[in-house]
């Protein structure tokens, strides 16, 4: 009977974001903030597991306060408690931050037996909060896995790396990062979004957590990345293919 | 003690490691240490191509994985304390350096894009895409080592001077691990390298069906290309291997033409091709995000363009 954590941000929608095209500045006015992409996989691998062993399944995510929104989201997505390490200086945590601030939250609240969070973040894809976790649990630990099997004390991991897969096996408790091929992640409907109010949610601050947690990477500058094109445009009739082929004969990128 | 250490889990990100290694290293007016899994010889090669020190980690058991080694390299790291620690961005690597630099409790800069070394603040200065490559973020680390990884071919390869000399030394074996590996299976080869090819026709969601991709074959041997997909199409469909997949967590490719059929253009697919001399597409939504990042543009269904274009390739090219 597995107790399992997924863990989860609340992150922008970079779909929303616009670059100035002179400055690079970006515009984050009216972005709308979901449910970082591969998180929704590891909720769903989570929810999975629990629906097939049985035991129980929290969500956590560390945030600022606005990231309470998530919870509602979260929880409608299967898990059955949701946990908010929740202060207003979270808004712009680097990696090591988060993953201090989960550990000591899970280390000083949370009874587990696996851990699964996902690939990276949409948002600062830095791959780095669910390995870095693992260290500061001091529990075994394996990333990018694409199927997983849940076996008595043993978990199987199937893991993508860059010369094949490596099938794993570790002892639990333990922690893995998914890869978004893992699962399809279930759209929660309105059935789901009326029980997900009726879960318990709990809120931890700082305060509870009797530590500070100083950055160890300092962000310069963003900027907007932006891609001079041409952006000329041909219709599908064979003279506005055929004007198509002469440009790219013309660049000389066809011979 | 001090210096800058690379680690790489194999041996062509080594070399590129060492390349940027050696740079830092003589402008910092420090040591450069390799950490390999490695037997002696390739440790002096490593020494010709610019290490000062070759630190080898000794063979692993069959079921242990490259990770067992964390605890051994950040324990190695407390006791030398280097000033900058480079690890090559492979999935090991990933995990690897993120594992050593919670261990040491310092920063480390993901995937870097850019990697400046800024001589007055000594301080590594780090580009890196967040928000699926629509922004790039630049980030220094206020803890030391200073860690980064690397994506793979993003340095080339150092090249060797004879008669350098250099110190070898091996590490300890690793300590039991809560991991154990029970089979490998390497990765299918995909017929053509999509990293190397000069021309991509990439396919994406607008294909209704893997037969339909011949389509894009036929343009693609017409005009001397290799096929390439987007993620959902490796990874959810399985139409391609996954090695054939353009994006952030895929391929990053720098071909002299790409052509996105079907393809729409998120972020994360078409900050993989910013590179590519020309960017060429053809979707039927006249408002795909595509259009916007391409040269030129066929607004048309593929189904009804691609024979055409094949045909008129043919003709232009006297094939």
């Amino acid at each position: 009977m597995p107790r399992i954590i997924t863990c989860f941000k609340w992150v922008i929608d970079e779909a929303d974001i616009k670059v100035v095209a002179d400055s690079r500045e970006l515009l984050l006015e009216r972005v709308s903030y979901k449910i970082s992409d591969y998180d929704r996989n590891a909720i769903e691998e989570a929810v999975r597991l629990f629906e097939q062993h049985g035991g129980s399944v929290a969500a956590i995510t560390v945030g600022p306060p606005a990231a309470k929104k998530g919870l509602k989201d979260v929880l409608a997505r299967g898990p059955e408690k949701a946990y908010f390490v929740n202060d207003s200086s979270f808004t712009e945590l680097e990696p090591a931050q988060t993953a201090a601030i989960l550990a000591k939250a899970i280390q000083t609240r949370i009874e587990y037996d696996l851990i699964i969070c996902g690939e990276g973040s949409s948002d600062l894809y830095a791959q780095q909060v669910g390995p870095r976790l693992a260290e500061l649990l001091g529990i075994p630990c394996a990333t990018f896995v694409n199927k997983l099997t849940l076996d008595g004390e043993q978990l199987i991991a199937e893991r993508k790396i860059d010369d094949g897969i490596e099938v794993v096996a570790l002892t639990l408790p333990a922690l893995v990062t998914v890869l978004p091929d893992i699962n399809t992640p279930r759209i929660p409907g309105l059935k789901q979004t009326l029980e997900a109010n009726k879960k318990p949610i709990v809120e931890i601050t700082v305060k509870d957590l009797n530590q500070t947690f100083t950055p160890c990477l300092q962000t310069l500058k963003v900027r907007g990345t932006t891609m001079e094109r041409n952006c000329q445009k041909f219709g599908a009739e064979p003279t506005e293919i055929s004007k198509f082929v002469e440009a790219l004969l013309k660049e000389g990128v066809i011979a | 003690m001090a210096g800058v250490w690379i680690l790489a889990d194999r041996r062509e990100q080594t070399l590129e490691l060492l390349n940027i290694g050696r740079e830092i290293a003589t402008r910092l007016g420090t040591r450069l240490v390799a950490l390999v899994s490695a037997d002696l010889n390739q440790a002096q090669e490593y020494i010709l191509h610019g290490a000062d020190e070759v630190l080898i980690m000794p063979p692993l058991a069959d079921e242990q994985p490259l990770s067992a080694y964390v605890p051994v390299i950040a324990e190695e790291a407390r006791q030398n304390d280097p000033d900058i620690f480079l690890v090559a961005g492979t999935s090991q690597g990933k995990e690897m350096a993120a594992r050593i630099a919670a261990r040491l409790n310092t920063g480390l800069g993901s995937d870097c894009i850019g990697l400046n070394f800024d001589e007055t603040q000594q301080k590594l200065v780090m580009d890196r895409l967040i928000y699926g490559g629509a922004a790039v973020q630049t980030v220094v680390c206020l803890t030391c080592p200073q860690m980064a990884t690397v994506p793979p071919r993003m340095f080339a390869p150092a090249t060797p001077q004879n008669g350098r000399q250099g110190v070898v030394r091996e590490l300890a074996p690793p300590p039991p691990s809560g991991v154990k590996i029970l089979s490998r299976k390497p990765r299918e080869h995909a017929a053509g390298d999509i990293t190397e090819a000069k021309v991509l026709v990439c396919v994406g969601r607008g294909f209704e069906n893997q037969a339909d991709l011949k389509l894009a074959q036929e343009l693609a041997e017409t005009i001397g290309g290799v096929i390439a997909c987007t993620r959902p199409l490796a990874e959810e469909l399985h139409w391609l291997p996954e090695r054939s997949y353009i994006g952030l967590s895929g391929e990053k490719v720098k071909p002299e033409l790409y052509i996105g059929v079907g393809v729409s253009g998120q972020i994360q697919h078409t900050t993989g091709i910013r590179d590519a001399k020309v960017i060429c597409a053809i979707n039927r939504d006249e408002n795909a995000p595509i259009f916007d990042t391409a040269d030129y543009g066929i607004v048309g269904d593929l189904y009804d363009v691609l024979p055409k274009l094949t045909e008129e390739c043919k003709k232009a090219l006297g094939k």
